[in-house]
Order: structure tokens, then sequence, then C-alpha cells
């Protein structure tokens, strides 16, 4: 039943290499920047970090910045800062979308870009008290041995449910990570993986410091499915962008969130350049989402409603972008 | 001189703020939690992990031993049962012998600070011996089951069979019947303030005083005397500001005496502050509900027969159970006029926290079904649903088939008035595809005319003073949990002596100090302490207008008190202002006490039928709403566009806070029908935080337009009823009835969430898609 949150020691870098400095031979250390997911876990005993590396103070991470090449969001850019900002809004109309869709304003305040795209994976038997979950005999993802969501099986199906991915992953996006071995650029489908007990392919002690966005971006948008209009994750997410002229698709991608372990682009759309957004397509586009999500119980709500909704964001999206390009 | 102190009057018809809402939106009010508990110990409950099970082995040793640990107790420091009704008090403050859902209390730690009483908690060794669990009311009542309380076998805690009027010739009469089957979700209040409670034992006077989110200070006073086994007279119970209470806090609820049990076993003070899930545990709310309906109507809309089975998963002990499942019964009346009533009741014991009242207490349910089942009625005979409810309206006044005494009765009104509104007769049927209007009717009752503790004593009491400042005070033990009731009973006195408002301070609900009260429940402090403190004020202006013609050497009978002046005649030559009036009534007696009461005369009390005093009032309130929804057939999400709601509440003595009241009541209705759900997994409440439980979010709240209808009732304060309740369950099913209207399609369970509209939409393409494949092959 406890709300305590464990003991720990806070340390405040101004630097990214001190952030990661800081956490080098600290297996039990965690980055912490909103902490709108991590101490809501800490409360209910799933994290209890010995050391937290508080990443507010550095403030190389708090730019967005505009260059020919593109777009470079810092890691440390707060959600209702990314949702405000103009040129994102103008160009890169699904992500401001996804920004503002996220929970309530005052969690947007305090939550970062990076906190969202490493948000935990969520399940109804996981983000349970300490009590609860020990009346459960736990579940694989933390200290215990089966899934209660699919017990027969060996992996853990707890869902990923961030907002801000699905609409990066549409304009290919990289991200930067610094680490003990210095800098690398990966794509941001890279950093995923379908397990909802390790999602994320950081290794330990890196940070994520950076998002770029291509420029030139096409017309784009991003919408969820939850009970509630405001503070709920999304049951199912989707981004679309879309490049055609006039009809003609030049090219159509899809991402979505909320279904699986990962946020994932949907594969086989390219296919679809060349053809024009009818119905005939639009019902190809619902096939292929129904196919390709695999939401399990992790929610309140039912799986296949959230199957079967997510299909329907992707096909009322590409519909409505397509419907505005040609007019 | 104050024209503005004429709140009833005509003068000030749109009401005043609430007298303590400064303090609440400065941050001044001190709710439990905020009360100074610096040199307090922490109390921390250890809770059942199963569902039911025998405790077999309960040490406690080690947690005692540790350093820091001043008191750890068990169900073998307190032999004592509690409960609400004194007919079924079944449950100990903590387990004994059994548990019979997952979080009951098994043991209770006070310690020098949490991290030490956790500790100890984890020190506890427990062993339990799992039996079968229950989780459904019809697992629990399978024959097989094992009865969870051993005086009641099949599970069944109480079942009701009422007839009122021949139902079979209602039926045999009816031009259409129709029988449906609805299901209603558990919820829970969720209201904004966590469980808390503050508890002090003086050794050296052996007082108690225990301060906590109590909505009836009185019951826990008694429960804390048995439980404690203490004289009553060494107790006393304070209710700080509370944070919303919905019935939550009408039961006394086990942390509550545990809080104080542990006071006195470390000899000191403990402060129990429960978390979210905690006090979702708590629960109390209302059951899951299983209604199977029939009707029978005329093909004028006249409903001739009304047959009605209710079956409600209570949870693990009695707490209130046996009033809901008798109000859903008794409730079917008084709304319309039925000539024949057939009622079924069922409450059921389960492995699941224990339900109780929640607003609108075991009326909403059955209200839902009915008004939806109403309305498709309609719809197959061709009628407009607001013909079949006038055709079915109470004449006021009249006496009830089952007794119930209705006073007053607005309710053709509030058609009137949401039908125009909503400009329904121009626009139904006119909607654009996935639009639809729905509406429904509700009532409530103002105050249960025969309580549940019956002593014979009034069913309200107020005190006066007035002394040497020249200011009012006026003591109550009615327990303002944010409705308003210390506004209404200022109010009430300064109208009735012709005084401001700020000359009146109210202290309410504190055991020492104010005289008892049944509390915030049932919404009867309007109506019973309104009418007392109007009596109480009555006495002390007999009082100051004897003092004033003494002094202006005049007949009392010819003393006139118009707005702080005491004057004979015009009052030109001989006029006395408050002060010297008051001055002058002080002369021989010095302060001035009185005591206004109310008493719900025993013709009020309702039928002799067993559990006859159940639904009895003196006033209902009544209730119509249109809501206009949209519905996209996509995703199943519905969007409340709008609502038009008008309640007849007698007379809207502070009409501000009927606004607000109303908006509440429609607010909290539209939770139930949308999102919000109790869901347990094994027992296990998966729903325990409010990103699980859905309250509705601001951004989903519709614009509400209320109207309020003015019935002035004979019996009433100033001739008010309630207005907190009666709103509330004419929602839900309006909501499912513009559902209907938008997409043609009934849904059955609440609430609507979005998965369930899809199933529906679902099922729909599927059965056409079938019919028209076996078209084409026939």
């Amino acid at each position: 039943m406890s709300a305590l949150l464990s003991k720990f020691r806070l340390v405040q870098p101004k630097t990214v290499e001190e952030a990661v400095d800081a956490r080098l031979g600290h297996p039990g250390s965690r980055f912490i920047a909103g902490g709108t997911d991590l101490l809501v876990s800490m409360r209910h005993g799933i994290d209890s970090p010995d050391l937290l590396v508080d990443l507010s103070s550095i403030d190389e991470l708090t730019e967005i910045e505009t260059t020919i090449t593109g777009v470079t969001i810092g890691a440390g850019v707060t959600i209702a800062t990314l949702a405000r900002n103009e040129a994102i809004a103008s160009r890169y109309r699904a992500l401001a979308q996804a920004a503002d869709a996220i929970a309530g304003p005052g969690h947007r305040v305090m939550a970062t870009v990076g906190g969202n795209l490493c948000l935990d994976t969520r399940c109804i038997y996981y983000n349970q008290s300490e009590w609860w979950r020990h009346a459960n005999a736990y579940c694989l993802k933390n200290r215990g041995e089966t899934c209660h969501v699919a017990p027969q099986g060996q992996r853990c199906h707890a869902a990923f449910t961030g907002d801000l991915a699905p609409a990066l992953l549409i304009f290919g996006a990289e991200i930067d990570i610094v680490g003990a071995r210095g800098r690398r650029r990966i794509s941001l489908s890279d950093l995923y993986v379908e397990d909802g007990k390790a999602h994320l392919t950081l290794a330990a002690g890196e940070l994520i410091v950076a998002v770029h966005l291509p420029s030139d971006p096409p017309s784009s948008a991003y919408a969820k499915i939850r009970s509630r209009a405001a503070i709920d994750y999304p049951l199912a997410g989707v981004a679309v962008a879309l490049a055609a002229s006039g009809t003609i698709i030049s090219s159509l991608r899809v991402a979505l969130t909320g279904t699986n372990s990962r946020p994932f682009l949907l594969a086989g759309t390219e296919e679809f350049s060349g053809r024009s957004v009818d119905e005939k397509l639009l019902a190809e586009i619902d096939r292929l989402v129904q196919k390709q999500v695999q939401p399990m119980r992790t929610t309140l709500t039912s799986a296949n409603y959230r199957r079967v909704v997510a299909a329907a964001l992707a096909r009322r999206l590409t519909a409505s972008l397509s419907a505005a390009g040609a007019a | 001189m104050t024209s503005d102190s004429k709140i009833v009057g005509k003068h000030a018809r749109r009401g005043v703020p609430l007298i303590d809402g400064i303090e609440k939106v400065t941050g001044r009010a001190r709710y439990t939690a905020d009360l100074d508990h610096a040199d307090a110990l922490v109390g921390r409950i250890l809770r059942s992990a199963v569902s039911h099970g025998e405790i077999v082995r309960l040490d406690v040793t080690k947690a005692r031993a540790l350093p820091g640990v001043l008191a750890v107790i068990t169900g073998d420091d307190c032999p004592y049962t509690f409960g609400v009704l004194p007919i079924a008090m079944n449950e100990y403050p903590l387990a004994r012998g059994r548990v019979r859902y997952r979080g009951e209390p098994i043991a209770a730690v006070a310690a020098i600070d949490a991290e030490t009483a956790e500790r100890a908690l984890a020190l506890i060794e427990l062993e339990l011996k799992a039996l079968p669990a229950y989780y459904t009311s019809d697992a629990a009542s399978a024959s097989s089951a094992v009865p969870l309380h051993d005086n009641k076998p099949g599970n069944v805690e109480r079942e009701v069979h009422h007839q009122f009027g021949d139902v079979a010739q209602g039926f045999a009469a009816a031009d259409l019947v129709r029988e449906e089957r609805f299901s209603c979700a558990e919820i829970n209040h969720a209201q904004i303030e966590p469980h808390a409670s503050l508890a002090e034992f003086d050794p050296l006077t052996g007082r108690l005083l225990v301060q906590t989110v109590s909505q009836v200070g009185y019951y826990l006073h008694l429960m804390l005397a048995r439980c404690l086994n203490m004289d009553s007279s060494r107790i006393r119970v304070i209710k700080p500001f509370i944070g919303g209470g919905f019935g939550a806090r009408v039961e006394v609820l086990n942390f509550e005496i545990i809080t104080a049990l542990l006071a006195r076993a470390s000899v000191g003070k403990v402060m129990m502050q429960l978390t979210r899930e905690e006090t979702f545990i708590t629960h109390r709310a209302r059951p899951h509900t299983d209604v199977r309906l029939k009707l029978g109507m005329k093909k004028d809309g006249r409903i001739v027969a009304c047959e009605c089975n209710v079956v409600q998963r209570g949870g693990a002990y009695a707490g209130y159970g046996i009033v809901t499942i008798l109000y859903a019964g008794a409730l079917l009346h008084g709304l319309y006029d039925i000539p024949a009533v057939k009622y079924d009741g069922y409450r059921i014991y389960t492995n699941l926290p224990p339900c109780g009242a929640m607003r609108g207490h075991g009326s909403v349910n059955v209200r839902h079904a009915f008004e939806c089942l109403v309305d498709r009625m309609a719809r197959e005979l061709g009628l407009d649903p607001f013909v079949v409810r006038r055709a079915n309206l109470l004449q006021a006044p009249t006496r009830t088939m089952n007794d119930l005494v209705v006073n007053s009765c607005g309710l053709a009104e509030c058609l009137d008035k949401v039908e125009r509104a909503s400009r329904w007769q121009e626009r139904i049927g006119r909607m654009p595809p996935g639009k639809g209007l729905g509406m429904a009717c509700s009532h409530y009752v103002s105050g249960a005319a025969k309580p549940i503790h019956f002593t014979g004593e009034p069913h309200a009491v107020v005190n006066l003073k007035l002394d040497f400042d020249g200011g009012v005070t006026a003591l109550t033990g009615a327990a303002d949990i944010g409705q308003g009731s210390s506004t209404m009973v200022a109010i009430a006195v300064a109208e009735t002596l012709d005084i401001s408002l700020d000359r009146v301070r109210v202290i309410a609900a504190d055991t020492a100090v104010t005289p008892k009260d049944n509390g915030a429940y049932s919404s009867r402090i309007t109506f019973m302490v309104g009418n007392a403190a109007i009596d109480a004020a009555k006495r002390m202006k007999a009082v100051l207008i004897a003092a004033a013609a003494r002094k202006l050497e005049a007949r009392p009978e010819d003393i006139e008190c118009v707005g702080e002046v005491f004057r004979v005649g015009s009052g030109d030559q001989s006029s006395l202002p408050f002060a010297d009036v008051v001055a002058a009534a002080l002369v021989d007696e010095g302060a001035i006490t009185v005591k206004g009461s109310f008493t719900c005369p025993p013709e009020f009390q309702g039928g002799k039928h067993r559990g006859g005093a159940v639904g009895s009032t003196m006033g209902f309130s009544y209730a119509a709403q249109v809501v206009e929804v949209s519905v996209d057939d996509a995703t199943g999400l519905i969007t409340v566009d709008k609502v038009w709601v008008a309640l007849d509440c007698g007379r809207a003595i502070n009409p501000l806070a009927v606004e607000g009241q109303i908006q509440g009541s429609v607010w909290m209705g539209m939770g139930q029908a949308m999102c919000e759900e109790t869901r347990y997994l094994d027992g296990l409440p998966a729903h325990a935080s409010f990103l699980e439980y859905r309250v509705p979010t601001t951004m989903d709240s519709p614009p509400i337009e209320t109207q309020i209808v003015e019935s002035i009732d004979p019996y009433g304060p100033f001739g008010a009823k309630e207005a907190s309740e009666g709103a509330l369950a004419g929602f839900p099913p309006a909501l499912v009835n513009a559902i209907g209207n938008a997409i043609g399609i009934n849904i059955d369970e609440l609430p609507v969430t979005p998965d369930r509209v899809m199933d529906a939409l679902i099922q729909r393409r599927r059965q056409a898609k079938l019919a028209s494949s076996m078209k084409a092959a026939s």
C-alpha cells in the first residue's frame, strides 16, 4: 500500500558528459527528467534506484534548433514547449498534435521528449502498487515468473504507450545517444524492440540527447483513442504522413503506438506509392493495420477494440490528409 | 438596512457564495491530513492479500519488538462488530478468524515514522488457509457456494418481495408489454480527498479525540464507544474540512476505528492517511446491479404495470446493503403514477470490498433501466418520450402505492422547461447522422423520514447563541462536505431573523459542541436541519421582539423587525437598532441561547410493510433532463454535446449552490454513464487509481444548462426540498436514449464505454450482413 519513495541520492549535472559519468559504476542509478513516469513507478515500488541523475539543469538538452537539414529537438525539451512550438506545429503537425495529446497540462509542463520516447511499457498487471503485485505473485516484467496476460508465453506483452514516437517515426527521425563509449546516431525505429520487458535498445547508462527530423516533411497528422478526452494513455495511437501530387500518393507512412510493446512503422505502405487514396486503398490500410498490431489484454479495455480502432484511425487520418491535400 | 439579507425574499435571487468558499480557494482550509500531526505516530494497516481465507496464524511478536513501534493491533484487540445498521453489524474493524476480500484490514501498526511502520508490517507473520472466492452474484449464490457469513446461506444478505396493486391484471390490460435486462457496473465515489483520520487518546483523562473525514460524526461517535468499549461521554468527534463525500463517508469506516484503537494502544496521537488505492478498497459505493424490468403500457403511454427484479453484488459485508436493496424497490414509486408494481430484490455477499451508499442511493440503476425501457416502448408505440412522461405524472399531494407521501411535485414544469430549452420538438427526428437527443426523469428523497438509528428524538436540532458581540452563532451537527449545508443554515437563520448574513457564524460537526445530527446523507440537511434552524431563529426572534417591546413600550405583536431594525408602525418615531435590542435582551438573562428542532411526523415515515420505512420522506425532488450526443461509429467514442436539466427543489434557498449541485449531479451521472467502473482481477482492484478509474475530465464536460423549478413544498424550509441528488439518475438513461436516437442501437450496459459501443456496432453490421446474405440466398 505504501507510497513511500525508497532512499536515493540526487545529483544535478550541468552537462551531458557529467550526467553520463555520474551513472558509471552505479547499476542501480536512473536518469530523471520530468519524473512523470519514473516517480509513479518508484512509489509503486517497481523501481527503487539508489541514485537519480537529474537532467533538468543541462541546458544543451532543452533547445529546438532549425537548420537547412531539418530540426533538432533536445531530449530535455518539455512536451508543453514542443506542443507550442510554431515551426513544429506548421511543418510537423503530427508531432505537435501528439505532444498536445499527452496526459494533462500539468504533466506536459514537466514531461520531456526524451522521457516520452523512453516511456516504460505499461500493463494492468504491472502498473500497480507493491501490495497489489505481491498479492498477484508479481509478473514476468517485474520480480515474477509469469506473464498474466499470456501465461503460456515466454515474453512480456506490456504495451508501449508513448505518443511522440509514432509521430517521429513517420518522418524518419533519428536520435543521438551518448554513453560511456561516446556519441552515436541511430534511426528512432532502431531504439525499440518487441519485448515488453526490455523494449529499448539503449545500453546501461546511455542517454538520448536529441531527435533529428529531416527537412521538407510531408503533411501529417496524429490521433489517439482513449476513454477520456485527456489524461489517458493511448489505447491506440496512429500517426500518418502523406506525400502526394494531386490525388496520387508519392509516399505514405503510418506508425502506431499503444498496441504493441514498441511503436512501429506499418510495413507495406510503400506499395501504395502511385495509387490514389480511395475506399479500396483505405480498406487495404485497415487490413494491414489489423494484421500487424498485436494488442494483448494489457489494458482494461479489450484488445480487439484497440485493434479495430487503430485501423479506423489509420483510415481516417489517411483520408483526411488526402482530402486536405486535394483541397 | 440590509436588503441583501433578504436571501430567500425577492431581493437576492441569485444566491450567495458558500461561506467557507474563501478558505477553500485560498488554501487556508485545513483538511484532516493538514491538521497538525508533527508529534503524531504514523498508522499503517496490513491488508489481506487473498479474497477469502481463514486466519490460521497471526504473529505480531517481531513487529512489536521493532524499535520505534508503539503499537501493533489485530482482531484480538477489538471483539466488537461495527456497522451502520443496528440489525446488520457483521464486520470487525480488523478481521477476526476470517478474511473475506482482498484488502481487508488484518492488523495495524503505530510507529514513529512511516518507514518504521512499514518495516513492522513486513515483520507480521500471517498464515491464511484459502477458501473459495466469489466475484459475481451468480457465483456467490450458486447452491454449492460456501457462505461468507454462517447465518446467510446462499450468500443472500437480504431478499425483498414487495407487491402493490394487481400486476397480472395490469399486464393483461396493457397494449404493449416489454421485458429487458440491464447491467450497471459497480462504481466508486472517487471523492478527491483520500481517507484520513487523526486520533488522540489522553491516558490521564481517559478521553479520545478523533478528527476524521466522516459525513456523520454521530455514527462514528457511537461506534467508537462500542468498539473501544468506552463511555461515550469521553469521546469527541470533529469533522474538519472535507474534500467530498458522496456517501463514501456516511458509514463508519474501518480505518477510523483502527486509528482510534491504535491511539489508545500506543497511548498517544496517531495519524492515518490512506493511499488512493486503500481509499478505493475501503469502497462502500454503488454495487454492480443487474436489473430485469418488465413494463406494461397503454397506447397512450400510460404505464399500467411494472415488474422489477434487482440483484446487487454487495461485497463482503452488510454495510448499508439492506437499505440499498430496499431503496431500489421503494423508489420505483414516487416519480410516476403506476397502479401496479412488483419488486423482487436480492442483495448478495461476494468476496469484494463492501458496497454502500452513493449519491442517489439505491435509485440510480433501477431508474436507469426504467427510463431506458420507457423510451424504447415509446418508440415502439410511436409516442414522444415527453408525452409518455406526461401521461404518468403524479398529482401532489398524494400517497403512493407503497405509502410514500408526495407533498409537492414540479415534474411537469421540469419537463416543459427542458423540452423548450433543448428545442426538442423542432429537433427530434431531424438530427444529422450520428447525432441524437435523449431524455429522462428522476427524483430523490429530501432525507429519510425514518432515520436508521431510530431513537424517537427529533430528526434535527439546531442551537443558536446571541451574546454581547451581537453575533449569532449557529451550532449544528450537520456535516458540510462541500455541498454548502453550513451556508444554508446561515441563510435560514439570517433570513428568519432578518439580519445580515455575515452576522451569523456556523459551527458544525463537533460532537462536544454541536447538538447531535444524523449527518450528511439522503439529502436530509436542507429539509430537516433547515427547518430546525428556522425554528431556532424564530425562538430567538421572539426573545428579541419581547425585549424591543419592553424598550419601546409597545406590545410584542406590534413590533416589526426589518433589516436589523425593530420598530413600531412605520418606525419614524420609535425604532431601535439591532445592537440596542440585543443589549436590552441580555440585561436580565445574559447570553441568549435557544434551540430549534424538526421532527418528521409518523404519517410520513413510510408504510407498515417490512422495509417500508426506506424511501419515506417528506419531500421528493424531481428532475428532467435532455442530453445531446454525437456518436463516432468508427471508434465508438461518444461526445456529450450539451445537457439541459431542470430540477424541482421546492425553493432554491441558495440558487448559486443549487445550480452547482445540479451540475455536479449531472456530471457524476455522466461519469457513471460513460467511463467510471471498478474492475477487479480475481478480487484485486485493477481500477484503484485516478488513471484507471476514469472520472470525466474537464475536457469531457459538456455545457450544462440548468433551470430551477420551485414547487414550494408545504413542509420544506421556505418551501425547499433537496437539490443535490435528484438530477443524477436521469443522466445515464438520457444518454443511452440519445445514443439510441443517434444510431438506433440500444445499449443495455453501463458504462457506455467506446468498446461497448463498438461491440454493438460490429454486432449490428454482422447481423445486417447475415440478413442480406440470407435474403440473397432465398
